[in-house]
């Protein structure tokens, strides 16, 4: 798993179900693909409830369990799906490694912030003889301390999570997921949960050093998150992919109308209505540009200009 | 008393009552049937207690005629008397249970309304007050005051109190943050109930061993901590008294706490 | 002190202290001198002044009933008292635990709710009742006691019963709650095994947080220790206490009240100096953000 290969991560028609209260299947995720080069960062963009959290919990094994997740999932060539759950302990926090938000909740209170990250280096560990060992978990850990940016590391080591600020607990959270050099990262909603529009800038910048030495897939409400970390990006709305392009092109000519709408040049009506399979596009109930055609046939993600756009009357295109 | 921080994380109550909310159906249920039962025996009780009020035959082996259960070292009728316990029991408990809900919700929201200094030495005091077991407390005050009906009452009510201020004030308070004032009102009508009931259990089995202790209920009265006292005395020589007020009381306690976790997970489930 | 104090009003209120004092059935002259030695002819804060001091130096005076120093009597049932609840309490570790840590691994799945179910009914069951049936099982007469092995082992038995229910509740809640703790999920994100978790991330958070709880479950415990005691005939605090009761014999009541008053803050104390040696938040002044 550790040849160097451009490409990542690629998912092709994943889907994800959980049963509803009577048992019917209701689909989160409907067949989602995109891929993922090394040094690249993609952005996933949507409203909460849009699927873009269950994406990154696929990539990780780690859908709540009802869910059932089908497709192809591909890591590093690794097919992820189907994994039962040892083989996932070997994969996660080695071969991709999540950074959740909420940094004051995400660490074990009553233990040592270096404590946890040494936890991580020892699962992964492989080859050194014995003896070495704990030196070399040490050793690591301070590496991705330092990577991080936390200064005076060692210090820092035995500290609680409680005594660190919020700018350092963001540190700390991407050190433990960087600490086995991770080929994958993915940051979901890495902005929310910091009040202080500063350390969200600070969460950024630390996200964006991580493009010297893997992929991060970014998962965000935000599309200006996206627009400062990710060269490209995906809009995701109830579970479907409906545009993807270079982030700069989508963000400054949107093609479909749900991106226009979470750019805040359309108007918002109605919330989305998740989980029931509907026979039409996903969006219609609340476009603007919505033509009968839009209700009945789901239309595909197709090339346009320069990016896919999954609409029957794009943006600013010939219909509008 | 510092509180643990960790259990408050994880949403329990770090000074109170009902545990985890592990989904488990069935408790409201049984728990509503139950004290339905109760709550009929006891209007049923005070009729056969009249009618059985003449003493019959002393220490009457179950089955006899006329007394189903026997009798005991007085000759009364063990099935009378353990309905007329229920009587008892509900007439005691109950109002103090009330009173105590009254008189605890507004300690509680006092507490929670000051701030400073006032607050935390009113915390303090309520944590201590609702941390101390009911049973040691109660004894000696109502030994004092002598075996009766009132002082049994007061006593109850004001222990009771405690939890109850001690529940209003988490509710309304909330650790480190302060909830608005209209968010905090509307979770005292589903809390209290179910403060309620699992006190009104706590105080059946309190005044049963007080009575049981002789110090509680006057010899007369029906409680089944008397009959259960008489029980004791007469293990060998009438072992058949211990069943009746021994069901009796498991039934009522039963089925106020199975009232009461149904009714808290019922309610967490939904605010949750 | 707050109990104590409590106790002082109430004597004092009931009219006669000084009868009360010394005991039922006490001669003209008797009273007299308790009068007098309780310092009952003072005004009413002097008197209370006169309590606390003579408190602190546990001297609650004689007992009419046993001819003896109050203090004495509970300074030789005390340990009869620690050593029961001790026994209780840690048989009920061992099971409370395990069937908690059990039961909160499962806590999502359904099926498991008629653990719960038998936990709730096992703690409505009233130490009383409990032990009245053990006694009418065994056969035992009132005279039954007095140190004796068997009463020992019925009384630990029942207050086990008493404290495992409530104890295996707490846990299940606490090891529930750990589950859901978002620490587990980056521990799990990052590669960590069930086991891992288990021992590294929820077991650690949610005993400790159990403890603190089955904290207060055993100073509640004391209550059923009283009954028990009486039940049994194991001469500890809380027969003391009940016997008194009945005898009304009130130095003795004030001395015996004052020792569970004591026994009850002692648990609190050493459960929250655990909770506080293991929790860093609770060790240190946070430095601030």
């Amino acid at each position: 798993m550790s040849t160097v290969v451009a490409e990542v991560l690629r998912l092709h028609e994943v889907r994800v179900q959980f049963p509803d209260a009577l048992g019917r299947p209701a689909v989160a995720l409907d067949g989602i693909s995109l891929a993922v080069e090394r040094g690249e960062a993609l952005g996933i963009v949507g409203e909460p409830g849009s699927g873009k959290t269950l994406v990154a919990l696929s990539v990780l094994g780690m859908v709540p369990a009802p869910g059932e997740v089908s497709g192809s999932i591909r890591l590093l060539g690794h097919e992820l799906v189907g994994m039962v759950e040892p083989e996932w302990w070997r994969v996660r926090g080695r071969d991709v490694a999540m950074i959740f938000p909420d940094a004051r909740r995400s660490l074990n209170p009553i233990r040592s912030v270096g404590s946890q990250i040494e936890e991580a280096v020892h699962r992964h560990y492989e080859g050194y003889p014995h003896a070495m060992t704990r030196r070399w978990v040490r050793e690591r850990t301070l590496e991705a301390l330092a990577w991080a940016g936390v200064s005076r590391p060692r210090q820092r080591f035995g500290d609680y999570p409680h005594q660190l600020s919020g700018d350092l607990r963001q540190r700390v959270m991407l050190a433990l997921a960087g600490a086995n050099r991770p080929p994958l990262f993915v940051a979901d909603e890495p902005t929310v949960g910091i009040g202080d529009p500063v350390q969200a800038q600070v969460m950024l910048h630390l996200l964006r050093r991580v493009l010297g030495v893997a992929a991060l897939v970014l998962t965000t409400r935000d599309p200006g998150v996206a627009a400062a970390v990710c060269k490209r990006v995906v809009v995701i709305h109830a579970g479907r992919i409906v545009e993807t392009g270079p982030t700069d092109r989508v963000m400054t000519t949107p093609r479909h109308p749900y991106t226009a709408e979470l750019l805040e040049l359309a108007p918002r009506t109605v919330p989305a209505d998740l989980g029931r399979a509907r026979p039409g596009c996903a969006y219609a109930p609340r476009c603007p540009n919505a033509m009968e055609q839009c209700r009945r046939l789901r239309p595909p993600l197709e090339l346009l200009e320069d990016r896919l756009v999954a609409c029957w009357n794009p943006w600013g295109g010939e219909h509008a | 008393m510092t509180g643990p921080v960790l259990a408050h994380e994880m949403g329990l109550s770090r000074r109170l009552l009902p545990a985890p909310a592990i989904p488990t159906p069935g408790l409201l249920v049984g728990g509503m049937v139950g004290l339905l039962a109760v709550a009929v025996l006891g209007l049923v009780g005070a009729g056969i207690a009249q009618e059985h009020a003449a003493p019959a035959q002393r220490l009457l082996a179950p089955g006899a005629i006329g007394h189903p259960l026997g009798t005991d070292q007085l000759g009364r009728d063990v099935l009378a008397r353990t309905l007329a316990g229920f009587r008892w029991s509900l007439v005691v408990v109950l109002p103090a249970t009330l009173i105590a809900g009254l008189a605890g919700t507004g300690l509680g929201l006092a507490a929670a309304a000051s701030w400073g200094w006032t607050r935390v030495i009113l915390e303090r005091a309520t944590e201590t007050a609702a941390g101390f077991p009911f049973l040691v407390l109660a004894a000696p005050i109502v030994a004092l005051a002598g075996r009766g009906y009132w002082p049994l009452l007061i006593v109850l009510a004001i222990l009771a109190s405690a939890p109850f201020a001690l529940a209003v004030f988490d509710t309304t308070w909330r650790g480190r943050g302060r909830t608005p004032v209209a968010d905090a009102l509307n979770a005292l009508p589903t809390a209290l109930p179910v403060v309620g009931a699992f006190i009104v259990a706590d105080l059946v089995v309190t005044e049963a061993c007080l009575s049981f202790l002789g110090v509680g209920a006057p010899e007369v009265a029906p409680s089944w901590g008397n009959m259960l006292a008489d029980a004791r005395q007469n293990v060998s020589a009438a072992p058949w008294i211990l069943y009746a007020p021994a069901a009796a009381l498991l039934l009522t306690v039963l089925s106020a706490n199975w009232f009461g976790e149904g009714l808290g997970q019922l309610w967490r489930v939904k605010t949750r | 002190m707050t109990v104590a104090s409590l106790l002082f009003i109430l004597v004092r209120l009931s009219g006669s202290p000084a009868a009360l004092l010394a005991g039922a059935g006490a001669s003209q002259a008797q009273v007299r001198s308790a009068h007098v030695a309780y310092g009952l002819d003072g005004p009413i804060l002097q008197q209370y002044v006169t309590f606390v001091t003579r408190a602190l130096r546990l001297d609650f005076g004689q007992s009419p009933a046993h001819h003896a120093a109050a203090v004495e009597l509970v300074r030789l049932r005390l340990p009869a008292t620690v050593l029961l609840t001790a026994a209780a309490v840690a048989a009920t570790a061992l099971v409370a635990v395990s069937l908690g840590v059990w039961l909160g691994l499962r806590a999502d799945r359904p099926e498991h709710g008629w653990a719960f179910r038998l936990l709730l009914t096992g703690q409505s069951l009233p130490a009383l009742i409990v032990g009245l049936v053990l006694v009418q099982l065994l056969g035992l007469t009132p005279a039954t006691g007095a140190r004796s092995s068997l009463s020992f082992t019925l009384s630990a038995l029942t207050l086990t019963w008493w404290l495992t229910p409530r104890a295996a509740r707490l846990t299940a809640g606490t090891v529930a709650g750990a589950l859901r703790q978002t620490w587990v999920l980056t521990a799990k994100a990052m590669g960590a095994t069930s086991r891992d978790l288990l021992w590294g991330h929820v077991l650690p958070n949610a005993l400790l947080a159990a403890l603190a709880l089955v904290g207060v479950q055993v100073a509640f415990l004391l209550s059923a220790t009283v009954v028990v005691e009486w039940l049994f005939g194991w001469p500890g605090v809380g027969d003391l206490l009940a016997g008194s009761l009945r005898a009304m014999d009130f130095p003795v009541v004030e001395a015996a009240m004052f020792a569970i008053a004591f026994l009850v803050f002692a648990t609190y104390a050493m459960v929250d100096l655990v909770v506080a040696a293991v929790d860093p938040r609770l060790r240190r002044r946070p430095t601030p953000p």
